[in-house]
């Protein structure tokens, strides 16, 4: 029986994963990624298949898995937010030699803006750089298709196939109709032949030369119009300008050329840009007089049209070169060129007036920041106050938000938090300088890329205090089960790694656990490990910060609520609203004094022993 | 059919998540195609959480600026911030108590682009039900009095009954309800 859903452009791709028939799927969670597994899990289920789903601890462990699936002749996919796909680049360029048996399809999802994420990168360009194939999907239900269409590419060429859907593909929703599933009956396979599988660099070339050659043929295929590679040009007819666009920006322009009925501006979409479709681009750039090229997150198709003279796009200046190509971007940037042009214009914006309006009312901007009593805040508070002195390195999660407190001086990539506080270490030390460093990770970026850093820390000498801020889950991107939870991605039940014992198996000597709303044994605890870094003997001291996250733990999180008031005693110094930074703690403008907002405290009672007059109580 | 463009605005944890399913539930019995943008990850705490519905034959999930029918903010400053998206002749209803709304300029600019306006006390409806956190379900429940097109009352009242969880069914219908029942008394000392 057909069903209509509307899905998130997400829940659009773990259907068309399940759909394909694909028996393995593996993920590291990141926005904005990580609704596809729990979709998948979702769909699994219902059609009762034997499908494996795995949160993998990071994103290379997923690739290598879904690889070895891919080659036992199984259909594997692998989903990660375009950062993550840096992590597992070492898998990726290595597997693009070697080939696939079953198809073997990569989700890397984009962000530009970047909303959520270290960098707007394209994946686009990963995938050029691995020379493998790349799909772009403007739409959800593009992107379902997509899914369809890689596998069965990564299987008759025998190459892994990307899909890079951007944010607004990833959580776009949309009505989709969709039917009964048949689940991937293959049975594993392995055929050994050591000359490709375990190739020795003595056979790498000969893969390369493979891989070279698949890249023309699928070339070739791409350049045939398709679902995904089409064009409007009218046989014959010259075309003042025309537009190249792939991914959202095509379903951003073709809604406004359908609004505006703008007929004589002809579209080439690619959805198939890589291997770079050659001869279907120089037809489309025949029989236009000028194209501007709006693609997203990069110039990627701009650098890939070898003549460039009548081409107008990021590298011009016509479009931004960094930032989202939002509809009212897009409109712009097409009126402007057309313009230039002596073209008709698009209608003029009506939001113009509104923006001015807007603007002169200098609203407030509301930044990110943690929830009322998450135990992230508590634990950087007492870090500042026992170590005022310290760097702090930080890490990617919730507590990134920590740089509101002024607790975050440093953030580069999964797992810097401990690797760059060896760095300043060794830096400082180098000098003779005794430099107070404190490294804060959260679990489950620790059981992500942690590990080897501190490994190499222990090993290597370096002295620092390291915080796991232990919140029993992967807040950020929506509440996935850490390793140490022993939950799967299906909600089975796997192994519980242990944080405590992974932490001493890394050669870590000192180690306390301190529930992280106890700010008094919090700062002894701290003062205890400083005095521990800067002994002789010592070296790296951890302490585990651990307090559940209140939005995956609810009620659990805090046992007994308090009712907290602030009283008269309050001298309006401002430092709970700028150094402990609740939400809950305000400035009622009304009353002209510092209040509680009643409606979003939590209950938690941190912030009793916050204020320096006192005037924080708890109510009779 | 021609597009219909909403936005719905507020801050995280306000309920518009479940705003813009009970609105997208309704447009799909209507038979609408439905496509619609959602904030995520770090956006989504404490900050400005916007979502954008489209009802019709469209590709992009984002409206452009200047085309939306329908703007629904459940916080003032949040609905100030979107009204660039309100298209002239377009609606705009916002979740405040403040007698001072909307703002002088802001007025001014309504007026000028035909816009219709109402600030909506759905915050103390939802505290006088009981109900702090539902002042989504107010609001809803305040613009169904004057929704026909593309849905009814009847409608939003249906899909409200089922998507709520079961444990909070009768507290929503209370609460949107009790909307409803406001924006009823308004229209007519509006129309008298």
């Amino acid at each position: 029986m057909e069903r209509r859903e509307i899905l998130l452009g997400n829940g659009a791709i773990a259907l068309g994963i399940v759909e394909s028939g694909c028996q393995v799927v593996t993920a590291y969670p990141g926005t904005p990624s990580s609704e596809i597994i729990p979709e998948v899990v979702r769909f699994v289920k219902t059609g009762g298949f034997n499908t494996y789903v795995e949160w993998s601890t990071n994103e290379k462990v997923g690739l290598d898995t879904a690889f070895a699936a891919s080659i036992s002749g199984k259909r594997a996919a692998c989903c990660m937010k375009q950062v993550g796909l840096n992590v597992a680049a070492d898998s990726l360029m290595s597997c693009a030699y070697l080939g696939t048996v079953g198809g073997l399809v990569i989700i890397s999802c984009d962000e530009p803006m970047p909303h959520s994420s270290a960098t707007e990168q394209d994946t686009r360009s990963m995938a050029k750089f691995a020379k493998v194939p790349v799909l772009d999907p403007s739409t959800p239900q593009e992107a379902r298709e997509m899914v369809g269409v890689a596998f069965s590419l990564s299987e008759e060429f025998r190459v892994p196939v990307i899909l890079r859907p951007a944010v607004r593909v990833c959580h776009a929703r949309q009505s989709i109709t969709y039917g009964p599933m048949v689940e991937g009956g293959r049975k594993a396979d392995f055929r050994k032949n050591p000359d490709r599988w375990a190739a020795t660099p003595r056979f790498r070339l000969t893969l390369h030369a493979e891989l070279n050659e698949k890249g023309i043929e699928i070339g070739k295929r791409f350049d045939r119009l398709s679902a995904h590679n089409f064009h409007d040009l009218k046989p014959g007819k010259q075309y003042p300008l025309g537009i190249i666009a792939g991914g959202v920006p095509y379903a951003v322009l073709r809604d406004i050329l359908r609004e505006e009925d703008r007929t004589d501006i002809p579209v080439l979409k690619l959805g198939a840009p890589y291997p770079f479709p050659e001869s279907l681009t120089s037809d489309f750039l025949s029989a236009c007089e000028k194209v501007l090229v709006v693609e997203e997150t990069d110039a990627f198709i701009e650098y890939l049209i070898r003549d460039r003279h009548k081409v107008l796009g990021r590298l011009s200046g016509h479009i931004p070169r960094e930032g989202e190509l939002l509809p009212q971007v897009i409109h712009r940037k097409v009126s402007d060129v057309l313009s230039e042009l002596g073209q008709q214009s698009l209608k003029e914006e009506e939001s113009v007036m509104a923006m001015a309006v807007v603007k002169e009312l200098g609203l407030p901007v509301r930044k990110p920041t943690l929830c009322p009593g998450c135990p992230h805040r508590a634990a950087f508070f007492a870090i500042r106050k026992a170590l005022p002195k310290a760097i702090i390195t930080s890490d990617i999660g919730c507590y990134t938000l920590g740089i509101n407190m002024g607790a975050v001086d440093t953030i580069l990539d999964m797992g810097a938090a401990i690797t760059m506080a060896a760095g300043f270490y060794h830096s400082f030390e180098q000098d003779g300088v005794a430099q107070p460093i404190v490294s804060t990770i959260g679990d489950s970026t620790f059981f992500h890329s942690g590990t080897s850093g501190l490994l190499n820390a222990v090993y290597n000498g370096a002295k620092f205090i390291l915080v796991i801020m232990d919140n029993l889950t992967t807040a950020m991107t929506g509440m996935q089960p850490t390793p140490a939870l022993g939950i799967r991605a299906d909600g089975s039940k796997g192994k519980a790694i242990s944080l405590e014992k992974t932490v001493i198996g890394c050669g870590v000597e000192f180690m306390e656990v301190v529930d992280s709303y106890d700010l008094e044994k919090m700062n002894e605890v701290l003062k205890k490990a400083s005095a521990y870094v800067n002994d002789p003997g010592g070296g790296i001291a951890v302490i585990i910060a651990r307090h559940p996250c209140l939005i995956a733990y609810r009620e659990k999180a805090i046992p007994e609520k308090k009712k907290v008031l602030i009283t008269d005693d309050c001298v309006e110094c401002n430092f709970c609203i700028e150094h402990f930074e609740c939400p809950a703690i305000f400035q009622d403008q009304e009353l002209g004094r510092t209040s509680i907002n009643q409606q979003i405290c939590s209950g938690c009672g941190v912030c009793l022993s916050v204020c320096p007059t006192g005037a924080i109580v708890e109510a009779a | 059919m021609n597009t219909i463009n909403l936005v719905l605005c507020g801050l995280g944890g306000q309920g518009i998540l479940f705003m813009t399913k009970a609105l997208s539930q309704a447009a799909i019995q209507k038979g609408y195609d439905v496509m619609g943008a959602e904030t995520h990850g770090m956006a989504q705490r404490g900050g400005s959480v916007v979502s954008h519905l489209r009802l019709g034959d469209v590709q992009g999930s984002l409206v452009l600026p200047g085309s939306a029918q329908l703007v629904l903010a459940l916080e003032e400053n949040e609905g100030y911030k979107n009204l660039p998206f309100v298209a002239p002749a377009g609606r705009l209803f916002v979740n405040t108590s403040s007698p001072a709304f909307p703002n002088k300029k802001v007025k001014d600019y309504l007026d000028a682009k035909g816009i219709q306006c109402r600030g909506v006390p759905a915050s103390s409806i939802a505290i006088a039900m009981g109900t702090p956190m539902s002042s989504n379900l107010a609001l809803l429940g305040y613009f169904s009095a004057s929704a026909n097109d593309p849905f009814s009352h009847e409608d939003l009242r249906l899909v409200i009954q089922q998507i709520s969880p079961d444990r909070l069914k009768e507290k929503n219908l209370m609460v949107f309800d009790a909307g409803f029942d406001r924006g009823m008394e308004e229209k007519k000392t509006l129309k008298a």
